[in-house]
């Protein structure tokens, strides 16, 4: 779980002049949330497997996706539960996604890192040479 | 209508190596995809490559070497425990010269022998790995230090050598299994 710095730590840290920099995600991890959080309620593993290819467009290996849900469960960005599977699936479970209100604050503090670091900044970059 | 499903071989090679709680719902997303999309664009032959790409993806050295290695790990762990409390034992029956502080080593061997025991049970709690690790590695620094000194050493003694060995191997073994990648079936 991720520390919440309030209080006094943040006063600390103010008094010193201590810059505060937000956890950024990494790109992949945008994605794997950004799709979790389009999914909505329908947000489960193969879903995402499928919607994180379309986002990247390109094929995605399914551990690289679980290796990113699971790490972002630890970090309490996202959290699941089970429901019942399809017969198609054989009836196995499916574990279904959903961004916590971390999760959330992350996605819009990397949005929002991103935008202000690309601020002023004319794109498509062009050689200077 | 039969089903098509992917090699029984492959898909219980990915169930071994998954960890419980992930069994069930990975393997299920796996077939659906394979079912509903694999099957049916590009035919069984292709699925079941894209299948074994997946699995691949999922399952690492250490997911396959990990179980395998389990047991003999906990054999290993139980002579560590009993070497510790039997060297314990005739350093205070014979009292040679320095023998409270090999008693304390021989202590620790014990310890760390029992602790590895209680690997299955305390797997999860990040203090105990760390603990387990900062022992293993102690071990098998120890252990070592021991074949070293029989091998340079006047006497030849070959219980210290067996020893030394076996705290060599556990040490290696333990960081091995216990610190295997995530995803994978912790011992």
């Amino acid at each position: 779980m991720r520390p919440d710095i309030g209080g006094l730590t943040a006063a600390f840290f103010n008094a010193y002049n201590v810059c505060i920099v937000p956890e950024l995600l990494g790109a992949f991890e945008q994605a794997v949330l950004l799709t979790v959080w389009r999914l909505a309620e329908e947000a489960y593993g193969r879903a995402i497997l499928r919607g994180v290819q379309s986002a990247l467009n390109r094929q995605v290996a399914a551990g690289a996706v679980y290796a990113t849900l699971d790490r972002l469960e630890q970090k309490s960005f996202i959290d699941s539960h089970v429901e019942e599977g399809t017969p198609v699936r054989a009836g196995r479970l499916r574990r279904y996604y959903r961004l916590t209100a971390a999760g959330i604050k992350a996605m819009n503090e990397s949005k929002a890192a991103l935008e202000q670091m690309w601020g002023g900044t004319k794109w498509p970059l062009e050689s200077k040479a | 209508m039969i089903e098509k499903a992917p090699p029984r071989w492959l898909e219980g090679m990915l169930l071994h190596c998954l960890a419980a709680r992930d069994r069930e719902t990975i393997s299920g997303d796996l077939l659906e995809e394979y079912r509903e999309e694999q099957v049916p664009r590009f035919g069984s032959l292709r699925a079941n490559v894209w299948y074994l790409c997946q699995t691949l993806s999922l399952v690492s050295v250490w997911d396959l070497l990990g179980p395998a290695l389990k047991m003999p790990l906990m054999g290993i762990s139980v002579f560590t425990a009993a070497a510790g409390v039997w060297l314990a034992v005739m350093e205070n029956i014979l009292q040679h010269t320095g023998y409270a502080g090999r008693t304390v080593i021989a202590a620790c061997m014990a310890l760390q022998g029992v602790a590895t025991l209680l690997v299955p049970m305390l797997d999860g709690r990040a203090i105990f790995r760390a603990l387990l690790a900062a022992g293993a590695v102690a071990l098998g620094l120890c252990g070592a230090a021991a074949v070293e000194r029989i091998m340079e050493g006047p006497h030849f003694e070959g219980f210290v050598l067996l020893i030394g060995c076996v705290l060599v191997t556990q040490g290696l073994l333990t960081v091995v299994v216990v610190f295997r990648p995530r995803h994978g079936k912790m011992l």
